[in-house]
């Protein structure tokens, strides 16, 4: 059988060529793994969602609606979690969503904090952002097919910030949405079902191939002690079996973790909020929208002006420029830090104050505009807020690379030549 | 020179005639040119189909003098608001109602956002003298309750000023809901309404332009 598959597939030579290639291992390469896992277990979860859900929001009415009448969306929401583990499989694709733009996000995080997007790997690394990004919108198209009163709301805000950009940005939310976002408009749902189930999942099967496949053709980047082991060699284990092994097992624990996690934390039921109505709940987007939600909520209403007919008010200054600058500046990384050389290791963070400060204060920025998410329900002032949001991220940058010059500054030059001669004394013996 | 070329094309007929050549390159480039746009302008055209189409139905007309405002959400939803149930209101933690219009012809006019509306009844001495000029004597006040942010509804109450739960936006419901906090660019329009036989009536149309300011 074996003989008969090689003679015409070649097996034993795809074995020796693709199948041994060496892969490097470290725990924090695996966080695009993870990434990809959820992937994966979204598009499996979504298969059951898509059998059982019906993008509609024509009124019907069952039993277990208790007879009033709802949605059909909604409906079809109320009998996923009447089967067997149905709110357990919903509630796994919610939370794998969550955690693939988490993964995605510290996996993008580790990249930038080891300089692994420089040459040659700039084109990678903007594909990462893509992926990323598109991966939000992914989850952002997904908010409303439950179709219950939170669904609305969220994906509202959505609708009017898209058309806050200026001159196309209704036209475009138009499109998207098939007009304003309302519990009667009968189009929206059967826009945006496709466009979540179809569309852009194929979207992402794309940009993930060309991610994996620069990778490969590229290769990994390899972590520094390497160049001291074997220079010039790719210190790793083979594709198969030990890399695929490893993969194997990580991917059962991502399995095990996330279905407990989504056991033990149901998505919310959609009788929660109950179908659209006229009124908007009180809602707090999803954490990975948090921040933009703080910076919408501190800019100042009178940040408002008209060019060649378009307005340029608050909802632009916090839901289109911010974000477009930090897209753009994640898109940057690449070119402003570059390296003439090709670069084969990973650097240290330790060595790279600046650059590690940089990191540090964007995440306060994080962090703070997250906070800024708050402000109603904490009390807190405009003026307090500004300084946490644009100032406190400066201060801790600078503060951090004044910690990380004193106690690597001194330590840099003088560190490798002791290893080195504990490492050579040891050999010798 | 033309001996250099014929060695160079050997392959090719020895006879060709260069301006035959270039006339038949620029047909071809623009031939090329040509369907590349009319490949572009027609699929402009099939792609303008994606964008929504507007239907005129009767529960989509906007707010008019005469309509009844009428519950928007709840047990009572679409039955009129009279007089007393704002009287009711006042003593809950949310002291407004949120209402549409209903046409004289028993319409509701649900369907379209902008009509969602917020009714109270407010101490008049209370109010500014625009205010209270579009209220009625009875102090029943009535404004968009679509938010100028981002067009939620505006559905909470704090410390005697209307708060939007999305992003914090605050109105003085007492002087033509003038922006008091939160990134909101500018005041929703107040309705005038008056009192009729218990039922809260439209007076006039909105004094400025309801929804979402983007």
């Amino acid at each position: 059988m074996y003989q008969w598959l090689d003679d015409r597939l070649s097996i034993g030579k795809l074995y020796a060529k693709a199948f041994r290639k060496a892969f490097p291992v470290h725990h924090s390469f695996f966080l695009g793994e993870i990434t990809l896992f959820s992937f994966v277990t979204l598009v499996l979860t979504g298969i059951f969602l898509t059998l059982n859900y019906e993008p509609s929001i024509r009124p019907v009415s069952g039993s277990l609606s208790g007879g009033q009448e709802v949605p059909a969306a909604y409906y079809s929401i109320l009998y996923i979690d009447s089967l067997p583990f149905g709110a357990v499989i919903r509630s796994l694709h919610h939370w794998a969503a969550h955690i693939m733009i988490a993964a995605a996000f510290l996996h993008m995080l580790r990249i930038h904090l080891t300089g692994a997007y420089k040459n040659p790997r700039e084109l990678n690394w903007i594909v990462g952002v893509f992926l990323l990004v598109l991966a939000i919108i992914t989850a952002f198209t997904g908010y409303a097919l439950p179709f219950d009163n939170y669904a609305l709301t969220a994906t509202k805000i959505g609708y009017e910030i898209g058309a806050a950009a200026p001159w196309v940005g209704k036209l475009l939310s138009d499109i998207l949405f098939a007009g304003e976002l309302s519990p009667t408009n009968t189009q929206t749902i059967p826009r945006l079902f496709p466009i979540h189930v179809l569309w852009l999942p194929l979207a992402l099967i794309a940009l993930i191939g060309v991610h994996l496949t620069i990778m490969i053709k590229q290769k990994h980047t390899q972590p520094k002690y390497a160049e001291k082991v074997a220079p010039g060699k790719i210190v790793g284990v083979p594709l198969f079996p030990q890399q695929a092994a490893m993969m194997g097992i990580l991917f059962l624990v991502y399995i095990a973790v996330t279905t407990f996690i989504a056991g033990a934390f149901l998505a919310h039921p959609v009788q929660a909020f109950g179908p659209p109505t006229a009124n908007t709940p009180a809602v707090k987007p999803d954490w990975y929208f948090m921040w933009i939600y703080g910076i919408l909520q501190i800019i100042p209403a009178n940040w408002r002006f008209e060019f060649l007919g378009a307005t340029f008010g608050p909802q632009f200054w916090g839901g289109i420029l911010v974000p477009t600058i930090i897209i753009l500046g994640a898109l940057a990384i690449p070119f402003l830090d570059y390296s003439k050389e090709k670069q084969r290791y990973l650097e240290l963070p330790s060595q790279h104050p600046f650059r590690t400060s940089f990191v540090v204060g964007m995440l306060m920025f994080y962090i703070m505009s997250t906070l800024a998410g708050y402000k109603v329900d904490l009390g807190l002032s405009n003026g307090l807020l500004w300084v946490l949001v644009f100032i406190v991220p400066i201060v801790t940058g600078v503060v951090c690379y004044i910690i990380m010059k004193a106690i690597y500054g001194k330590d840099w030059n003088r560190e490798p030549e002791i290893k080195l001669i504990g490492k050579g004394s040891a050999a010798d013996d | 020179m033309a001996d250099h070329e014929a060695t160079a094309h050997h392959h090719e007929h020895h006879h060709e005639d260069p301006q035959a050549h270039a006339t038949r390159r620029a047909i071809l480039q623009a031939a090329i040119g040509v369907s590349a746009g009319a490949a572009v302008l027609s699929t402009l055209w099939v792609g303008a189909g994606l964008v929504p189409r507007e239907e005129k139905i009767p529960s989509k007309e906007p707010v008019a003098v005469g309509d009844v405002l009428v519950f928007a959400t709840g047990p009572k939803a679409e039955q009129e608001i009279t007089l007393d149930d704002l009287r009711a209101a006042q003593r809950e933690r949310i002291p407004f109602i949120i209402a549409f219009p209903k046409s004289p012809e028993n319409v509701v006019k649900k369907d379209l956002i902008t009509n969602t509306i917020m009714v109270i009844l407010a101490d008049p001495a209370k109010m500014s003298p625009e205010t209270r000029q579009h209220a009625s004597p009875e102090g029943v006040l009535a404004y968009s309750a679509v938010c100028k942010h981002l067009g939620c509804t505006v559905s909470l109450w704090q410390n005697d000023t209307w708060l939007c739960p999305c992003h914090g936006g605050r109105y003085d419901i007492y002087n033509q809901a003038k922006v008091v906090g939160g990134p909101v660019p500018a005041p929703v329009p107040q309705l005038p309404v008056k009192v009729e036989g218990g039922k809260v009536v439209v007076a006039g149309e909105f004094l400025g332009k309801p929804g979402a300011d983007v």
